[in-house]
């Protein structure tokens, strides 16, 4: 708050209906998950579609930190370009520049798992969300990017 | 040799001092009350001025180097901890010395334009490294009051509380990060083997999220908790969160979940082989 020159480059939180999180250590996947939920209710998602965009971004940040170190976290608001803005969905976008993932099949198993965790997060989140897309490069990094209408 | 800085140092000290005090703001001249320490700001201040010039008065080299265990050391890391338990900027403390660095250099360069540039070299040099100190002792002395802050309030968030004979109750409230789940376990566990408990109610209200992770942290305090004997009835998910673990994918294989306290409550009563009745029904 007294520092506003050491955020301004990676500003966080809520700038024109856009959040960023840099994802580097476990605090920032609880703050993303904050975000995206708050950014959601600003848009006037339902309660438990706020609740699933919320936790899709958890998940996405998540795995963010275990599997590439650490990327970034976008939630933006996708807007009609015609009718004066109108808001039609919510997009998340998680970017790292990670190992990549060898077999996106794989990945996306029910209760496959490379890490210690339950194997359900990228499956999760693909029923969480309405549109989910996923490319990656190994050795070069991976994207995702999920969509939930309004 | 004596240098110009040398012979300046040795003429006006009384005036750089009182000069040097002057300039600083308000608080300094009001030592507060409560502070309990011997030692009032202002002897703080003379006996950093001192230390400050002797350091000065070094004949000059190249590199000037301060041992972590020299007086001067110790009395900036005094005053920086000080003005940081206030809650003071790092820019007090350094604007401090930044003032003193002022005076002096100001002063050389009245008496001597052509010549001041070597002490003025070595002036620089020496207060380069005491802002570099004060600066890693502000930010160690912060990051130990945020240690202990946060400390603090992991104990303070998770409580475990025993609500009747042989049923204990968990409220959670906040996030549950790696940090709080290995304390919440730690306790929980605790209290279960204390109080030799049957029935834990797990009661997830005030938890914003459920997402993999923390139903991952929940199933492992779980069986533990189970390890020990007690059955866990999970309370308080709320209708968005349920509808989010089923599309997860995650189950809580044979855990009793009940939809409220009130109703986790009753169950966990009727295992002990108990439950609440009003005053009239109980009456022979």
């Amino acid at each position: 708050m007294k520092d506003r020159l050491l955020d301004e480059p990676f500003a966080s939180g809520l700038v024109d209906g856009r959040v960023r999180v840099l994802v580097g250590v476990e605090q920032d996947v609880m703050s993303a998950c904050r975000q995206a939920r708050q950014l959601a209710e600003t848009l006037r998602f339902s309660r438990t579609a706020a609740y699933h965009i919320a936790t899709a971004a958890s998940e996405l940040a998540a795995n963010l930190l275990i599997h590439a170190g650490g990327g970034l976290l976008q939630a933006s608001a996708l807007l009609n370009p015609t009718l004066d803005g109108e808001t039609l969905g919510l997009e998340l976008l998680a970017e790292d520049q990670g190992p990549g993932i060898a077999d996106l099949a794989l990945a996306l198993t029910e209760g496959y798992s490379t890490g210690h965790g339950l194997g359900c997060g990228l499956p999760g989140v693909k029923r969480l969300m309405d549109e989910f897309g996923i490319e990656s490069r190994p050795g070069v990094g991976t994207r995702i990017r999920a969509v939930k209408w309004l | 040799m004596t240098t110009l800085l040398q012979q300046l140092l040795r003429e006006h000290r009384a005036e750089l001092l009182a000069d040097w005090l002057k300039s600083l703001h308000a608080p300094w001249e009001h030592p507060t009350p409560q502070d309990g320490t011997h030692h009032e700001p202002n002897q703080r201040l003379h006996a950093l001025f001192e230390d400050i010039l002797t350091a000065l008065e070094r004949p000059p080299s190249d590199r000037f180097e301060l041992d972590a265990l020299d007086p001067l050391a110790k009395h900036l890391r005094q005053l920086v901890a000080d003005q940081a338990r206030r809650g003071a900027g790092s820019s007090e403390t350094i604007g401090l010395m930044l003032s003193l660095k002022r005076l002096i250099s100001k002063r050389l360069i009245e008496q001597s334009p052509s010549d001041s540039s070597g002490d003025l070299l070595w002036l620089e040099q020496v207060f380069e490294q005491l802002t570099l100190l004060a600066f890693a002792a502000f930010l160690d002395i912060r990051e130990h009051l945020i240690t202990q802050q946060s400390l603090s309030l992991l104990e303070l968030s998770t409580p475990v509380l025993r609500l009747w004979h042989r049923i204990l109750l968990l409220p959670l409230v906040g996030v549950i990060d790696t940090g709080r789940a290995r304390q919440i376990t730690e306790s929980l566990l605790e209290a279960i083997a204390r109080h030799e408990a049957r029935v834990t109610i797990l009661d997830l209200t005030g938890v914003p999220v459920l997402d993999t992770s923390v139903a991952q942290h929940l199933m492992k305090t779980i069986d533990a908790a189970r390890l020990l004997g007690t059955r866990v009835v999970m309370t308080g998910i709320s209708p968005e969160g349920a509808q989010t673990l089923t599309k997860l994918g995650i189950r809580f294989a044979d855990v009793i979940s009940r939809a409220t306290l009130r109703a986790g409550i009753a169950e966990a009563l009727l295992m002990v082989g108990q439950r609440i009745t009003s005053i009239e029904d109980g009456r022979p």
